[in-house]
């Protein structure tokens, strides 16, 4: 290719196209191409700004309850099969302690403190606990995290307790309602 | 500095990335009077990439299902943040990519750069055209609304009349004799799974074989010598240029996206009746409406089937066009059924557009300003200070001042 240093328009018409350095000038030059950069730059912001905001949660759409009824009554509680519930999007776990279910056989007045209740959230890695009556435990099935029935962690992996819920029974003996609690 | 041109060279033995480099150096695109049409390509990519980032997020928050998927885009529409922008974006965007497909189908026949080798090269453009129909016609179905319903159940009862197989093809189509559930569902992975595969594809093909052969040359041009045009280098004086059009591409789709979001209508009801003034997308007008005036018997035929098989052989014919195009009198053939095409096009989009009574002049406006558009796009193709080009600026000024004078009259209305 020729260089040539002062394109004229006779060189254009002979076809001779020319990328023409002559007369640089390099301070337009960096400033032409910084501008250009920039502009890209702000066009691709103005691409990922909306795409990010589209990319956040929608608000939520539970309850952000304090308090519930539980769905469950104590007799449901006997065989310490009953599945959480869902308590402001979190499951929630209901435990009828031994000494309760001895009560609540003999027909007695249930203590406050023989049902406890938990949001089931395993602290380790997020799964959802059961409780083991034959154990007298609280267990998570994905990693071996063993819970007591305060909720504290015993062994396994789990690094904290299990939250724990504020629990009130209330109505006549055998038929109460069991009201859990949380703090906001 | 020192750690930079390490990983440089690190990557380079590895990628080989000296050759990209060398291609990059040596790769130059042809400049004369027809090189903006070069740009249509890069603007239909462009847009492409838009479609595959709007679509992803979509997917985001999208069910389908008929229970949940009108409720899930409504949704996307009033509760996600910047929802309205990146659905109105991926419906207008899919309208501007068929519209610059379009004009890149016109003005690559026009430059005939189909002529050899760059035949598969058509073929493989035509063949994306009609995916990206069938992405539309697809995506039309997903919000669930009355309209997306009704052109479905119109849609593929159209199928439905292909002599000998329709009837298969349409229960594969719906997924069932009705369109139900089941048939969101297929159009829904149709149109997320299916047609992106197979367009990566074609589309790679088509990519390839554009660098493997080169821009085409205009006859035209190519008259004085294809060695003698001139050429630019394609870094960075084609791509800055490239990117002109991509910008003009954004700056379309930015404004239609947020000064008019994509409606989305009434949830479908499957046994409701249709809407007055149900139509399609633009770009199946000129079938909805020949298919419309079509009278129900042809001699001894159905007149839809008639008209399915015309525009099957019509497919056909662009299709095939860099075979059926053998000099000569075959050319001339081929440019008479284009222009004949073109305005067949035109004439039928803008008279089902404006279709309600009364609508004559808007009409006008619609059909003469496509027509200077297509007018316009042939100045370059007649020698300057011929008779051909004169005639061009003659018909490009009748049908300008037509489109002027129907709006002047439509605004004094």
């Amino acid at each position: 290719m020729r260089v040539i240093h002062h394109a004229t328009p006779t060189h254009a018409a002979n076809g001779v196209f020319l990328i023409v350095h002559a007369n640089p000038n390099p301070a337009r030059r960096r400033w032409l191409l910084r501008a250009l950069q920039g502009m890209i730059g702000a066009t691709v912001i103005a691409i990922l700004y909306p795409v990010a905001r589209f990319l956040r949660p929608r608000k939520a759409t539970v309850s952000g309850a304090l308090e519930l009824v539980a769905p469950l009554k104590p007799k449901d509680l006997l065989n310490g099969s009953a599945k959480p519930f869902d308590f402001a999007g979190k499951p929630c776990l209901l435990v009828l302690l031994p000494e309760g279910a001895k009560r609540l056989a003999q027909g007695e007045r249930l203590q406050t403190d023989d049902v406890r209740a938990f949001n089931a959230v395993c602290t380790h890695v997020d799964c959802t606990v059961k409780y083991r009556p034959s154990e007298g435990d609280i267990f998570c099935n994905c990693h071996d995290g063993v819970y007591d029935l305060d909720g504290r962690n015993v062994s396994g992996p789990p690094p904290r307790p299990l939250e724990k819920y504020k629990v009130t029974l209330r109505g006549e003996p055998g038929q109460e309602e069991i009201v859990v609690s949380r703090q906001a | 500095m020192k750690l930079l041109s390490t990983l440089r060279a690190f990557f380079d033995e590895r990628l080989g990335l000296e050759a990209v480099r060398a291609l990059a150096r040596k790769k130059r695109v042809p400049n004369h009077g027809c090189s903006h049409f070069y740009y249509l390509g890069g603007m239909a990519l462009f847009l492409f990439l838009v479609q595959i980032v709007t679509g992803i997020l979509l997917s985001l928050y999208y069910k389908p299902s008929p229970d949940q998927a009108f409720e899930s885009v409504r949704a996307i529409m009033t509760e996600v943040e910047f929802g309205w922008l990146i659905r109105s974006a991926h419906s207008w965007s899919a309208n501007l990519l068929i519209g610059v497909l379009f004009l890149h189908l016109l003005t690559t026949y026009m430059m005939r750069a189909y002529r050899r080798p760059r035949e598969m090269t058509w073929i493989s453009g035509v063949l994306l055209l009609g995916l990206f129909m069938a992405f539309g016609f697809s995506g039309y179905l997903l919000p669930w609304n009355e309209l997306a319903f009704f052109a479905t159940r119109v849609g593929t009862a159209i199928v439905g009349v292909i002599p000998f197989i329709g009837d298969h093809l349409l229960l594969l189509a719906r997924g069932g004799e009705d369109v139900t559930g089941d048939t969101l569902a297929r159009f829904y992975s149709l149109h997320i799974v299916v047609l992106p595969l197979v367009t990566f594809g074609i589309l790679g093909l088509h990519l390839f074989l554009v660098q493997k052969h080169g821009m085409s040359v205009p006859v035209l041009t190519a008259a004085d010598g294809e060695h003698r045009t001139p050429s630019i280098p394609f870094v960075p004086h084609f791509l800055l240029r490239d990117m002109v059009g991509w910008y003009l591409a954004l700056a379309l789709l930015a404004a239609l996206s947020a000064l008019f979001p994509w409606e989305l209508g009434t949830k479908a009801d499957p046994f409701a009746s249709a809407p007055a003034g149900i139509k399609p997308e633009w770009y199946f007008l000129f079938m909805f409406q020949t298919l419309k005036i079509l009278p129900a018997r042809l001699g001894p035929f159905e007149g839809e089937v008639c008209g399915v098989l015309f525009f099957g052989l019509c497919g056909l014919v662009v299709l095939l066009v860099p075979f059926l195009d053998r000099g000569g009198k075959s050319r001339m053939v081929l440019n008479v059924l284009a222009a004949l095409a073109v305005a067949f096009f035109i004439f039928m989009t803008a008279w089902s557009w404006f279709s309600g009574p009364g609508q004559g002049v808007r009409q006008i406006m619609l059909g003469t300003l496509l027509v200077a558009v297509v007018l316009f796009l042939l100045i370059p193709f007649a020698r300057a200070h011929s008779a051909a080009r004169s005639a061009v600026y003659v018909c490009l000024a009748i049908s300008v001042i037509a489109f002027l004078s129907a709006s002047g009259w439509e605004l004094m209305r």
